[in-house]
């Protein structure tokens, strides 16, 4: 049974939905939306029991968010990616750091901001050129990100920095630090095609933590990547894209239902092709939540081929499924601009699904993985 | 351990600097990414002419240039003492 009661997850689609078109139209953060986030404390769902949390899962999370993608597909990403980083610390924070902020998290004071992306062409998760400084048992940060979702919002961030005295920009760290913490700057606006209400904007980040607030061991962040970070966004993320998918179909599906006359025989096979789309997307999204063990560094390359799988085949799915109901509805009802079904926006929102952690560099990843593999075991 | 290991490594360490490679240091530190690592093992098969089953293709195997040659040794049927010796 879910964690998670309906009515709680209600409260947030309804805020949500009632700000979105604003939102979109002024790229700006769902505030809203957000409020009730903190209020039901949905924000805490994935904090335990012993820290004041409910205990939910990644599976509840996945209902959520494709419920709140529903009503906004921005809300979705913020949640899915406010998740990625609690589930993170819930597995890799050491005592001090998991007392000082999980108890928060579970009480909706702390939306988390992921500071993860860098200036320059290398974009690597498992790369970081900004270094971080160790003085006096304090970590110094001081850092650029381009993309930073929510992050003026944010009462926390987890950022990665190069490891102190790190001989290769390939040790990373990921610290936590508190809005208090830091001196945060906005360098920049936000306007683009879709999911304008992330809010992604530029900003750079300066202060000073405790060392307690490196989470899991020094140097070691791709480990933490690779058994919970990456996973939680994948699976987050396709649930995102395919709840606004759905959300689409089922105005679609009412749309054809209120006609004057049954549809014909074409419409209902596109209809179908559509529908059949989204359960193979649903299916991988649940096998692979259903596959997920967060925390465990020993995840296989079956895994890791799995997510990136799930990953890319959502991104190019949902947004092809909603591509084919615009064709379905035609130019008035599709295509028009504010138009009840809001395909419009959905297929503006879905075009980032694809560029959000490259498409193309997981392909290299997994072909890198197929041949690593001859024997070719699924997960 | 075989020197030429050490001069496939090297290919592939973008960070690895111009000292010689410590053979526990850590591979990942020294810049060896997954797709690094599938260019390092069709280098390492056709220098040694050798074909390295799935189940040593791990990321324990590709820890550091000593396990790596662990794995090299015991696909080679030498058990690493056989091989000559870095000086």
């Amino acid at each position: 049974m879910s964690a998670i009661p309906d009515d709680l997850i209600d409260v947030v689609c309804k805020a949500a939905d009632e700000e979105a078109a604003d939102a979109d139209e002024r790229a700006s953060f769902p505030v809203g939306a957000l409020a009730a986030l903190r209020e039901t404390r949905l924000l805490g769902a994935l904090v335990p029991a012993e820290h004041g949390g409910p205990g939910a899962t990644m599976s509840d999370v996945v209902d959520v968010t494709m419920r709140l993608a529903r009503a906004d597909m921005s809300v979705a990403l913020i949640y899915a990616m406010h998740c990625q980083q609690t589930l993170t610390l819930v597995h890799h924070a050491g005592d001090e750091l998991a007392r000082e902020v999980l108890p928060a998290l579970a009480r909706g004071d702390l939306y988390l901001g992921s500071v993860t992306t860098e200036p320059g062409a290398t974009a690597s998760l498992f790369v970081a050129e900004s270094r971080a400084h160790a003085e006096q048992g304090r970590t110094l940060i001081d850092r650029m990100a381009p993309i930073v979702t929510g992050g003026t919002h944010a009462d926390g961030y987890l950022i990665t920095m190069r490891t102190p005295d790190a001989g290769s920009p390939s040790q990373v760290d990921l610290l936590y630090a508190g809005r208090d913490e830091l001196t945060v700057e906005v360098k920049g606006g936000w306007n683009p095609l879709g999911m304008r209400a992330t809010e992604s904007v530029p900003m750079a980040f300066r202060g000073a933590v405790p060392a307690s607030h490196t989470v899991g061991e020094p140097g070691c962040f791709a480990d933490i990547a690779k058994a919970t970070f990456i996973p939680a966004a994948h699976t987050g993320w396709a649930a995102a894209w395919l709840g606004a998918a759905a959300g689409a179909l089922s105005r679609v599906a009412k749309h054809l239902r209120g006609g004057k006359q049954a549809p014909s025989e074409l419409v209902l096979a596109r209809l179908g092709d559509i529908r059949t789309e989204l359960d193979c997307v649903h299916a991988m999204l649940r096998h692979a939540v259903a596959e997920f063990s967060p925390g465990d560094t020993s995840a296989t390359g079956s895994f890791q081929a799995l997510v990136n799988s799930l990953k890319i085949t959502a991104a190019v799915r949902c947004y092809a499924a909603v591509d084919a109901m615009v064709d379905l509805v035609g130019l008035r009802h599709g295509y028009l601009l504010g138009s009840p079904l809001r395909l419009d926006r959905t297929l503006r929102d879905l075009r980032s699904a694809s560029l959000n952690y490259a498409n193309d560099k997981l392909r290299l990843a997994n072909g890198a993985l197929a041949l690593m593999d001859t024997g070719t075991r699924l997960a | 351990m075989d020197s030429r290991l050490l001069d496939v490594l090297r290919r592939h360490l973008r960070y690895a600097g111009p000292s010689a490679i410590d053979q526990d240091a850590s591979l990942r530190d020294l810049g060896l990414n997954s797709m690094q690592a599938i260019e390092l093992l069709f280098d390492v098969e056709s220098e040694f002419g050798i074909e390295v089953p799935d189940e040593l293709l791990t990321e324990q195997t590709f820890a550091t240039a000593a396990t790596l040659w662990s794995a090299i040794a015991r696909v080679s049927g030498t058990g690493g003492a056989a091989m000559p010796r870095v000086p």
